[in-house]
């Protein structure tokens, strides 16, 4: 009987807490007071009268109720702990009727509506005007400083994949090119040097496809890969703007006729690759130091360059000559290759050419390795 | 479980004795006396990082199968005013002076005697701490339960502890004078 009547007055109690006789005003004295209310680990004194005027509406609320259902408050004390009521959901209707008791859990609660509202006004901002405005979002986030460091990794991690995969390209284009003609020995030349150009300056591929363009003709498929690329070089080079790769990348898409297209003519006409690479000279040691100079964006010759500048002009120049004789090798042994089988223009091809020593079955793999996940890494890229 | 009103407040004392027992602590005493730092050296927090408190703090502490709630007050003068705001149902007053700071003793013994004089403090114990015994010009407990007169207070249990909340020192004596009071008296 007593348990009936128990229940009876706990389903009353919590129909009443989810009508609109309660919510209304708590809610609205929720949302009118807890603005001074933050999660800062002190309390302010402003709080405790705030808690006190929640008591007496609390109070004033429930007497009312009471009244009116027509019971007295020893029974809804019992309603109140009796084990029905005692369950998860029931404890969360209870709470702001706890909360006049526990200041603790009031403060809880004041502090998540605070933070409700404040997201919520954050939240029509963004649908009013698309975006947030200045003051709303320059603030030192420590959480968006990181996930900017992320992007800025990742996008330098996409870059340098990407010269890869470029490299890897215009490597294939010298074969197939090799492949057809002999009888191209001139005007390769150009090709290798846009492809050193990529390696070395990290340059957008923009540059790159002016190159190709100017120097032979590229197959169509070719020359969309190489857009979509430049594209992407070119957003990597916005998007980190901090980093000195990107920088030189984003100087060198300005002007797009870089060395390579320039130069070439001139040097193709004078030199063979192969007696420019075993030479050595003065002259040549002074053209990969002027060329890291345009490169850096420096247009002081080079002799009235401070002493850390001329020395960062050094390193880079040997950089690039140390590119450079690597691709040479590397032309050499592919030319050796060539002779012996056509089968390798294909790069896929698991062949292990035996007939090329110079070339191991390693660096084969290797090389392949490459292949694939520039591959993939463009398709991911293209498809984005 | 309780629910909690005002005019309901006899009963709701029975509904909580179904769980753990809470005992409400206020802290009080001069600004810059050590509240905060000794309700953090309670609480194991670090100490090396309070500011003068403009509001108030509250730490629970589980202590002798009890639940200890203790409310920190700002001791500024300005908030003084607000402290009797607190003192509502309190179980137990402890009182911080800052045993260094000689010159301000007597403002001290005047809060404290005007605390004592409070209608929700009437017969409720009170711990004194002697605190920054670890400062070599601190004087000693005796001394100062001498010039506020504790020997005179007759309607309640008192108790004078000297400690150092930055190294913890005497702390815990403090606390296991509380817990036997509170345990006594609600037997």
């Amino acid at each position: 009987m007593a348990e009936d009547d128990r229940e009876w007055v706990v389903e009353s109690i919590v129909g009443y807490l989810g009508s609109p006789e309660w919510v209304i005003p708590v809610t609205d004295f929720m949302e009118n007071k807890c603005t001074v209310f933050d999660d800062e680990d002190e309390n302010k004194l402003s709080y405790t009268e705030i808690h006190q005027q929640y008591k007496k509406l609390v109070e004033k609320l429930l007497e009312n109720y009471m009244q009116e259902v027509g019971i007295n408050e020893q029974q809804f004390l019992d309603a109140c702990t009796s084990p029905f009521a005692k369950s998860k959901t029931l404890q969360i209707v209870f709470q702001p009727v706890l909360a006049t008791d526990d200041f603790q859990m009031f403060r809880s609660l004041m502090v998540q509506k605070n933070m409700e509202l404040q997201l919520q006004a954050l939240r029509v901002i963004k649908e009013r005007n698309g975006a947030l405005p200045d003051c709303l979002t320059d603030g030192t986030d420590v959480m968006t400083e990181l996930q900017q460091q992320e992007m800025r990794i990742l996008q330098e991690v996409l870059k340098k994949s990407k010269e890869e995969y470029d490299e890897e390209m215009s490597m294939r284009m010298l074969l197939e090119e090799e492949v057809g003609s002999t009888s191209r020995s001139s005007s390769d030349k150009p090709v290798r040097e846009s492809g050193e150009a990529q390696q070395e300056t990290s340059a957008s591929s923009q540059q790159n496809s002016t190159a190709k363009v100017n120097s032979k003709p590229v197959s169509k498929e070719e020359t969309k890969a190489t857009a979509t690329g430049g594209r992407d070089g070119k957003n990597s080079a916005k998007g980190s703007s901090s980093s000195k790769l990107t920088t030189d990348c984003g100087s060198n898409g300005l002007e797009p006729r870089v060395l390579p297209a320039v130069r070439a003519p001139v040097k193709s006409s004078e030199l063979p690759s192969t007696k420019e690479q075993s030479s050595s000279s003065q002259t040549a040691a002074e053209a990969w130091v002027e060329e890291a100079r345009k490169e850096a964006g420096i247009s002081k010759p080079y002799t009235e360059l401070s002493l850390s500048q001329q020395e960062q002009l050094q390193q880079r120049a040997a950089y690039l000559r140390q590119q450079r004789d690597k691709l040479h090798a590397l032309k050499k042994e592919q030319q050796k290759s060539k002779q012996s089988s056509t089968a390798e223009e294909t790069p896929s091809n698991p062949t292990p050419a035996p007939a090329t020593p110079e070339i191991s079955v390693e660096e084969k793999k290797k090389l392949q390795k490459r292949k694939h996940l520039a591959d993939k890494l463009k398709e991911e890229v293209i498809k984005k | 479980m309780g629910e909690a009103q005002k005019g309901l407040l006899s009963v709701i004392e029975k509904l909580k004795g179904t769980t753990e027992q809470e005992v409400r602590i206020v802290l009080l005493g001069l600004d810059n006396a050590g509240k905060t730092t000794l309700l953090k050296s309670l609480a194991s927090e670090d100490v090396n990082t309070i500011t003068p408190t403009q509001g108030f703090n509250i730490k629970s502490v589980a202590s002798h199968g009890m639940k200890l709630n203790v409310w920190d007050i700002g001791g500024q003068r300005k908030i003084r005013p607000f402290w009797k705001k607190y003192l509502e149902n309190t179980d137990l007053l402890i009182y911080v002076i800052d045993s260094a700071d000689k010159k301000r003793f007597e403002e001290t013994g005047l809060e404290l005697s005007e605390l004592i004089d409070e209608e929700n403090l009437k017969g409720v114990p009170v711990l004194i701490f002697a605190n920054k015994q670890d400062l070599a010009t601190a004087s000693p407990a005796s001394e100062i339960a001498e010039g506020l007169n504790l020997h005179t207070y007759r309607d309640r249990e008192w108790q004078i502890q000297a400690c150092s909340a930055v190294s913890g020192e005497g702390v815990q004596d403090g606390m296991n004078w509380i817990c036997n009071n509170i345990v006594n008296r609600k037997k």
